[in-house]
């Protein structure tokens, strides 16, 4: 029997239009699911994803990247790595999984509408596939962690994170259904697979990998590295959605898509992946800064690839590039302060040498950050750990639902942009997340984040222990300083000389 | 530094560390005659990179290999790529539209 090669059949499976004859077309694809923006079907139809995979080949190479995982699993089960790993890498393992294991069924949903309600054919073949390796994120990253929830209460959060109302997960939770579960078809493409799959999912996929593969598990090293592999097939939807857009005079539409969910992706990554980066992965094991992560694979990579595809950098750039040296660690003060509204324990990353690593990847950081862990540290040294806590609760952004935060020391930045919508005030944490709202009020607008809803009465009572309450957190699962005060031996030692 | 860092002509490959990992790197050099290779090793992943187009045949990949190999399981070790890219069963080709 003699086989077509791929190149030779492939076009013809993948051309899945017809003409219906029983339904118009707009009842088939709705506007509002499908986004098609008026370019008509024959245009959608040129749609041609660069990534060919067709299913028998999907099939297969999936089995074969699930064996590889499923091996190296089995392979260090007995070495129990997690048990007498740093905490500080607990720590990272548990916000990874809590954040985005379930998310990953999210993303699945939004495949799904693009594998249905997409016009353009390849689009739809290529989205079943997208479909289906998300599921393998979900499935992958709930069983890997699940067989840790004997270890503690906050392995448990690997599942239950995003279905509370921990003011962390609602920050996720609120970013994620505006990318996934709340837009058309067209839309998902640009923003989900375009934007946040060829640029963001490789910080936390493969530059996190890198710091994993550094410590030693090499599990979840080759686990997340594994599920980019598929983020980077599937991703190549968006580039070719985009040049159906680009031909057909809507490259501004695209490019808008892309400046709101740059922002809000690097917001909440600025919460999740900067602190484990730069803070919780212990020194000797990070393999490049955040910074330069971002450097490597947002900048070098992806603003590249931007500009190859005829787009612009997002018009906020030189404050996005400022954000690079102060976000992270403006909030990782304050997860490790209010370390008790998280389901994992951070680490402080402020031992001298830790500090000097700081330092010198982030010059200024002594003048500035290094400043509020001063106060910190001396407390701590003093034995006055209740002063380390929190009794208050922070002003929240209403885009990134995390805190307004700035630099403190003389440099001392932060500023509240608020903005009254139909006689409600909101508060925002940058002038660019006050324009993300403004770009589209009516779908943002009814949102409460953690602190509207404690002024709502929603909280109570309305203090610190009504907070974590309603957020969930029990004790065994709030956050505690992961190296109980250790990092603060030497400056103890100091101070008792 | 942010913006230095965009000015780069770098396409290629990222691959997770393994056999056919550094069997690409063989196969890129010699798909890839005269050009300069730039090679960054991150222990779980490297990146097998050159200036504006990088190519990575089926036909090398078994040369370094020393078995017979199907494009499609590149995709295994795969994590991600820079600039755009091209598939077909004997070949993978990665480019850019522009030079910077
Ligand atoms: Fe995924
Ligand atoms: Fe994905």
């Amino acid at each position: 029997m003699t086989s077509l090669k791929q190149d030779e059949y492939y076009d013809l499976i993948r051309g899945v239009n017809w003409t219906p004859k029983y339904v118009p077309e707009e009842e088939i694809f709705p506007e509002e699911m499908s986004g098609s923006r008026g370019i008509p079907m024959a245009q959608w139809e040129a749609f041609d994803e660069p990534y060919k995979v067709t299913y028998g080949d999907y099939v297969q190479t999936q089995r074969e990247k699930d064996a590889g995982v499923y091996s190296v699993k089995a392979g260090l089960e007995r070495a129990n790595y997690v048990k007498t790993a740093d905490p500080g890498w607990v720590s990272t393992l548990q916000a990874h999984y809590g954040a985005l294991a379930v998310a990953e069924y999210a993303a699945a949903t939004a495949e799904a509408r693009m594998a249905r309600f997409s016009k353009a054919p390849g689009n739809r073949v290529v989205a079943t596939f997208g479909m289906l390796d998300e599921m393998r994120h979900g499935q992958l990253q709930l069983f890997f962690s699940h067989e840790h929830t004997r270890l503690s209460r906050q392995w448990d959060w690997a599942h239950k994170a995003l279905y509370t109302n921990e003011w962390a997960a609602i920050a996720a939770r609120h970013m994620f259904d505006d990318m996934m579960f709340t837009r058309d078809a067209i839309s998902t493409a640009i923003m989900l697979t375009f934007a946040f799959e060829t640029g963001f999912t490789n910080m936390q996929f493969l530059g996190l990998s890198a710091d994993a593969a550094e410590a030693g598990d090499h599990t979840f090293s080759n686990l997340i590295s594994s599920i980019q592999t598929d983020e980077s097939r599937h991703a190549q939807q968006g580039g070719a959605i985009l040049k159906v857009m680009v031909d057909n005079g809507k490259i501004d539409d695209a490019q808008h898509m892309i400046d709101v969910i740059f922002w809000r992706t690097w917001k909440l990554f600025s919460v999740l992946t900067g602190p484990i980066m730069d803070y919780y992965t212990p020194l000797e094991h990070r393999k490049q800064s955040f910074k330069e992560f971002m450097e490597e694979w947002i900048i070098g990579q992806f603003v590249r690839q931007l500009d190859d595809l005829g787009l612009k950098k997002p018009w906020y750039w030189d404050t996005f590039v400022a954000d690079l040296d102060q976000a992270h660690h403006a909030i990782h003060v304050g997860v490790w302060f209010y370390r008790p509204t998280v389901w994992w324990n951070p680490a402080a990353g402020a031992s001298p040498e830790e500090r000097a690593w700081l330092e010198q990847k982030y010059p200024g950081w002594n003048t500035t950050f290094g400043r509020t862990w001063d106060v910190i540290t001396d407390n701590i040294v003093r034995g006055r750990l209740n002063m380390t806590l929190p009794e208050t609760l922070p002003l929240l952004c209403n885009m990134s639902n995390v805190p307004i935060v700035g630099t403190p020391g003389d440099k001392w930045n932060t500023k509240d942009y608020p903005l009254v919508y139909e006689g409600r005030l909101y508060h925002f944490g940058s002038p660019i997340d006050r324009w993300c709202f403004e770009q589209e009020p009516e779908r943002y607008k009814g949102h409460m984040n953690f602190i509207d809803r404690v002024l709502a009465g929603l909280v109570q009572p309305p203090d610190m222990a009504g907070a974590l309450a309603y957020m969930g957190l029990a004790p065994g699962e709030m956050g505690e300083d992961a190296h109980d005060y250790a990092w603060a031996a030497a400056y103890q030692r100091k101070a008792a000389e | 530094m942010a913006t230095e860092t965009l000015r780069n002509n770098r396409v290629g490959p990222i691959l997770r560390a393994g056999d056919v990992a550094k069997a690409a790197v063989q196969a890129i050099e010699r798909d890839n005659p005269g050009k300069a290779i730039h090679i960054d090793d991150r222990t779980a992943y490297i990146r097998v990179e050159c200036d504006d187009e990088c190519l990575l045949t089926r036909a090398s990949m078994e040369l370094a290999l020393g078995r017979p190999f199907e494009m499609r399981e590149i995709e295994i070790s795969l994590g991600s790529f820079s600039g755009n890219i091209d598939t077909s069963p004997e070949c993978i080709r990665f480019y850019f539209n522009k030079h910077v």
